[in-house]
């Protein structure tokens, strides 16, 4: 290979330094200012309607926090009956848990009602929001 | 600052100096609602604007494009121009930004290094091309470089082979442009040897 760096740089630089140049067709300036006044004739992007939203936005972060909250709960929940469960081994297996069921059961049920309230809210809100009444 | 060595610099320069004025006139004149002012900042800059893009695409029907939408979106973000860089340095950046995703979304032709080592000019058939030729093929092989270090050589080129605007047209510290300067030259010469092996040297 070439050792001719120092020279090399010097054809590349006076190559790509003369690199043609052109002109601009007679009706760019023109072409370029219709666009320019077509742009400013257009009416103004809509908005983000934040009014409206920010009450749907404010309960789906609320929502979106309380499933957050209750999984953490319930994880924990989890990991601390395990572990009481390893040591409570001595005791009878039958009488231990209906206690945990009853109240597991209670806890999913308020849950479930929790969530089915939480939709139908959303659910309404979004179609009063639609309709425009809100 | 590198000093200047083709007419498009001094094209350039003058232009910067002596439009730096009437740039910041037709701005705020423009934002006070007179549209048509835009006119003196398109034509005092649709010259280096489209000749950046053609640099980039080397398609004319393409630069022009290019050059227009760039003029758009100067308008829409005239606002947004803060008065601590001069205006045409707010411009070429702005263009240059839009140039390169454009070029990223829908690339220029390449042209293969094969192609352009390859002599087609039957009075060069001993292995060196005539000058014409050569530089024709510099510029391809400029084309297929890594869009990095085509993009620093094209504004470096572009701008006179001044490192520190070409940096801030493309929104770069001057390191880095250096190096991937650097770089590209580096990958030039080592795929382009023979176009490089000028009658002059071999004669010494």
């Amino acid at each position: 290979m070439q050792q001719l760096t120092g020279h090399d740089d010097d054809e590349i630089n006076r190559i790509l330094s003369s690199e043609e140049e052109i002109l601009p067709s007679s009706g760019f300036a023109v072409s370029v200012m219709d666009a320019v006044r077509r742009e400013a004739a257009a009416p103004p992007p809509i908005a983000f309607p934040w009014k409206r939203a920010l009450p749907g936005l404010v309960v789906a972060g609320f929502v979106l926090a309380l499933v957050f909250v209750t999984v953490v709960v319930a994880i924990a929940q989890g990991i601390r009956a395990s572990m009481t469960a390893q040591f409570s081994m001595s005791l009878p297996s039958v009488l231990t848990p209906s206690f945990g069921l009853h109240r597991n059961l209670e806890s999913a049920a308020s849950w479930t009602v929790m969530a089915l309230l939480a939709t139908l809210v959303s659910v309404k809100l979004s179609m009063r929001l639609a309709s425009g009444r809100l | 600052m590198q000093p200047c060595v083709t007419a498009s610099c001094h094209t350039i320069e003058a232009e910067s100096s002596v439009s730096a004025h009437d740039d910041q006139t037709d701005v705020e004149r423009v934002l006070s609602g007179e549209i048509a002012a835009f006119e003196g900042i398109v034509r005092r800059w649709q010259g280096p604007l489209v000749n950046l893009a053609y640099r980039f695409c080397h398609d004319r029907g393409r630069a022009e494009e290019m050059a227009q939408e760039a003029f758009l979106r100067a308008y829409r973000a005239l606002g947004q121009w803060r008065k601590d860089a001069v205006f045409s340095t707010w411009l070429f950046a702005l263009a240059t930004n839009l140039y390169r995703s454009e070029l990223r979304r829908i690339p220029a032709q390449a042209v293969s290094l094969e192609d352009i080592a390859e002599p087609w000019d039957a009075r060069a058939s001993d292995g060196s091309l005539d000058d014409k030729n050569r530089d024709l093929a510099v510029r391809r092989a400029v084309c297929n470089l890594p869009a990095k270090y085509r993009e620093a050589l094209t504004l470096f080129y572009f701008h006179d082979m001044d490192v520190s605007t070409a940096a801030r047209s493309l929104g770069l510290p001057e390191g880095t442009v250096k190096a991937r300067l650097s770089r590209g030259r580096e990958i030039l010469r080592s795929k382009l040897p023979q176009l490089l092996a000028l009658p002059h040297l071999k004669e010494a």
